[in-house]
């Protein structure tokens, strides 16, 4: 009892006294972790504790399963400091060791906590070696191909281990690597780096039940500098054009009409009176231009109908004289119709109008004893009924209208066609009816016969004659018959008679035909009796020559070349100069100088 | 000599035509099996074999770790199994590589007989009792079942290739004493810890089987290659 008590008081005291100098029993080690790189060998790691201050050592105890036999860490160095090392003879897979260590210094010992450890679940591969990264350049783009090696330790080649790899890639400034499973693979390709840049590459291997191995070193990769994506950027913006171009020919299809108009203005169509567009776009073109023609334009001339043979002067009571000149002309005045006065014309004011203005209203019956040749029709039709302001054009000393002398020149009752064309048809002449006077003096009833020459065609314009006024006609005609020609003998007879020549007063000088005896030439006579006709216009108007001076012998038959301005042939008319202007178209004018070529000459 | 041949023959035609006919792994594409074995080659049966074992390894593997999540929702804490749970066999099994290495391909294809042999009732048992518990998990019990079933077609794989590579007769199953403890359970706890144990253990197995067979598939493929060192 004494001694044990002693015991107890002296450990105390020595537990105090080395409580009080520092040094301890050393503390509890631990262990941290047991590992096998292949499954053959392991290793076993330990931390120390406190070691009381005083040097302390470790001693690794292990138990395998099943078995209460303890063994002794065969190897303490190979591993390093607190550490066990078990080679391949001290190694049992499948079995669990029980492992401890105990930690002994001078004061006391400490035993660790046991772990189990079965070697085959704490395999921990060393790290792959020979790790390798290569730029592979391709057509799809260059991409890196990592190659590396097994862990030298490990027998993966008899299918003791099984490992599997792992890689990871990252460029230098980035945080979070790029893992990737490379499976028992011992390479791997890394696609879609960025280029002319470099990457950091590492891997690790683990066994099919175990632990990873660390991380390797870090290889350094370098990317080349190419265009990404080249082939898809080319795509991309052929695409897109493509569709830009499909907008585009899209909002010109439905524009197409304002795109039209504003390349392509419209043609302006033609507007021509009674012009028929459709009719053109057909391609008939002979219709369409079939609705323009006028008819009867250009004026056909049956010159057989122009050649008038006799001009039959009625002497007959019952045929009213012509023109009772005042009475007439008042009547016939009164008959002008104001309207329709064409510049082309002649003057229109003539007695001659008004002669057939005044013979139409009386008898129409009358009409037939007078012979008229027609031809075609004019517009004379127009100018009978209204007064006409003849104006000649450039010689506006017509402007009063000064009727034609002769012949009149009526007009079919045809419709009036305002169209030109239809001017250039010949005028019909109807010889006016001369016709005598009842008077006892009166000329004999003689058909005057003029003759006519081949009246050239009118084409085109006929200049406008002067017209004198009508009064002179009427002068003459009453004249004419008041005062019979020398040389015409009044007989009651139906007889030719010819003109010889229209004298100053308008009168027509006739004599019979019979008179064959009379000279071809004119001869002298009162001069102013007589009248040569000049020509016969196309419009059967007969131009007189106008001849103050001397007397053409000419056959009256013939028309001279004479006018009044030109005096180069010895035909004179004898008739007084009315005026002196003579217009020039076509020689026609001459005589008097009335030609009346408003009949002729067509209304523009 | 002839008798034994005669014999082996016969035996290995009795064992082979029911075999083919309830579907062993091994199938016998319609050969004539009149005195001969079923033939399918070497490499392909131990790829089969070598493939059985590593998902029965790997299923093990996932049990093992299913076990332990229900028993620490349990509140039980078992995972240091007790040496005593995973009794030797009978049959030294080869512990390292080494000596592996060393054994010839006979004992390499008992040693993984004998174990696919015994594990296969003590699997049975557990699937049993796992069907008990409350809050099982409903893959734990799958696997189980799945490991159960493919032992078996293992355990017929190891036979055809015991057979056909040593060319020796089915072997004699050692008696029921390799049952290990059939013992009634008297506690949850008790029936806990023994479905534990039989789970733990079997897991071991299958790794020792996946690796013996791997080894012996290398030897026997290729046998220059595989290192024996």
């Amino acid at each position: 009892m004494r001694n044990s008590g002693a015991v107890l008081i002296l450990s105390f005291i020595a537990k105090l006294i080395s409580q009080a100098a520092g040094v301890s029993a050393p503390g509890k080690p631990r262990l941290t972790s047991c590992r096998s790189p292949e499954k053959e060998t392991f290793t076993c790691w330990w931390e120390p504790g406190y070691d009381g201050g005083l040097p302390t050592t470790y001693a690794l105890y292990y138990r395998l399963e099943n078995s209460e036999t303890i063994y002794e860490c065969p190897d303490y160095r190979t591993a390093g400091d607190n550490s066990c090392f078990f080679n391949k003879n001290d190694t049992s897979l499948w079995v669990n060791y029980n492992i401890t260590v105990v930690a002994t210094n001078a004061l006391g010992k400490n035993i660790s906590d046991p772990v189990e450890v079965d070697v085959a679940y704490i395999v921990q591969p060393n790290t792959p070696e020979n790790v390798t990264a290569v730029v592979v350049d391709e057509d799809q783009g260059p991409f890196v191909r990592v190659s590396w090696e097994k862990p030298r330790t490990a027998d993966t080649r008899s299918g003791w281990i099984t490992l599997q790899y792992q890689l990871r890639v990252k460029q230098k400034k980035d945080k979070e690597w790029e893992e990737y499973d490379a499976g028992m693979q011992k390479y791997y390709n890394v696609f879609s780096l960025h280029p002319d840049k470099e990457f950091m590459v590492q891997v690790r291997c683990k066994p099919d039940h175990g632990f990873w191995s660390e991380w390797t070193q870090t290889t350094y990769v370098k990317m080349p500098d190419y265009i990404p994506r080249e082939r898809s950027l080319w795509i991309m913006i052929t695409i897109f054009s493509v569709f830009i171009v499909l907008i585009l020919t899209w909002t010109l299809n439905v524009k197409r009409n304002s795109v039209k108009l504003c390349l392509l203005p419209p043609v302006p169509g033609p507007k021509i009176k009674g012009f028929d567009k459709q009719l053109l776009k057909s391609g008939k073109s002979e219709e369409v231009f079939n609705s323009l023609v006028i008819q009867g334009f250009p004026p056909t001339i049956d010159y057989d109908d122009l050649l008038v043979e006799y001009l039959e002067v009625y002497d007959n009571e019952e045929q009213e004289l012509v023109l009772d000149s005042k009475d007439l002309s008042e009547d016939c005045m009164k008959s002008k119709s104001p309207s329709d006065c064409d510049s082309g014309r002649g003057s229109c004011d003539s007695r001659t109008l008004l002669l057939e203005k005044c013979m139409v209203r009386r008898e129409g019956s009358r009409r037939d004893q007078h012979q008229y040749s027609q031809h075609g029709e004019t517009s004379w039709a127009s100018t009978e009924s209204s007064e006409c302001q003849g104006l000649e054009p450039g010689s506006p000393e017509f402007s009063d209208g000064r009727v034609k002398t002769w012949p009149v020149v009526f007009s079919s009752p045809q419709p009036h066609h305002h169209y030109q064309v239809e001017a250039v048809k010949p005028v019909y002449h109807s010889v006016p009816e001369i016709l005598n006077h009842s008077s006892p003096h009166a000329m004999p009833t003689n058909y005057q016969n003029l003759h006519h020459q081949d009246i050239q065609q009118q084409e085109g314009r006929f200049g406008k004659p002067a017209c004198r006024h009508s009064q002179s006609y009427t002068h003459f005609n009453l004249d004419g018959l008041d005062t019979p020609a020398p040389g015409v003998s009044p007989s009651r007879s139906l007889e030719y008679v010819e003109v010889q020549r229209v004298n100053l007063e308008n009168m027509l000088l006739l004599r019979p035909l019979s008179d064959q005896n009379r000279e071809p030439e004119g001869s002298d006579y009162a001069g102013e009796d007589y009248s040569k006709v000049k020509e016969v216009t196309s419009n059967n108007i007969l131009l007189l020559q106008r001849d103050t001076s001397h007397q053409c012998a000419d056959d009256y038959s013939q028309a001279g070349q004479c006018t009044t301005q030109q005096p180069p042939h010895p035909c004179k008319p004898v008739i007084y100069q009315s005026h002196s202007g003579m217009p020039q178209e076509g020689m026609r004018v001459m005589g008097n100088g009335y030609v009346d070529t408003t009949v002729l000459m067509p209304s523009y | 000599m002839k008798i034994t041949t005669v014999l082996q023959v016969c035996v290995a035609f009795v064992l082979c035509s029911p075999r083919a006919v309830a579907g062993s792994p091994v199938d016998c594409p319609g050969q004539d099996t009149a005195g001969t074995s079923c033939t399918i080659s070497i490499e392909k049966l131990l790829e089969r074999a070598v493939q059985h074992a590593e998902l029965i390894y790997r299923f093990s593997e996932d049990s093992k770790l299913m076990f332990d999540e229900m028993l620490i929702s349990y509140g039980m804490n078992l995972h240091i199994p007790e040496g005593t749970m995973c009794a030797p066999k009978t049959v030294p099994v080869p512990l390292s590589k080494s000596e592996i290495q060393e054994i010839s391909d006979k004992w390499i294809l008992h040693s993984i007989l004998i174990l696919a042999q015994f594990w296969i009732d003590p699997l049975v048992e557990v699937q049993a009792s796992l069907e008990s518990y409350e809050n099982v998990p409903s893959a734990l019990l799958t696997r189980s079942k799945w490991i159960s079933t493919k032992l078996m077609s293992l355990e017929q794989g190891i036979i055809v290739l015991i057979r056909q590579i040593l060319g020796e007769g089915s072997l004699a199953l050692e008696g029921p004493e390799q049952t290990s403890d059939r013992f009634v359970s008297s506690s949850k706890l008790e029936t806990v810890r023994r479905d534990y144990s039989v789970i733990y253990c079997f897991r071991k197995d299958a790794h020792k089987m996946q690796s013996f067979l791997k080894l012996l598939k290398c030897r026997q493929i290729d046998k220059e290659n595989c290192s024996l060192f």
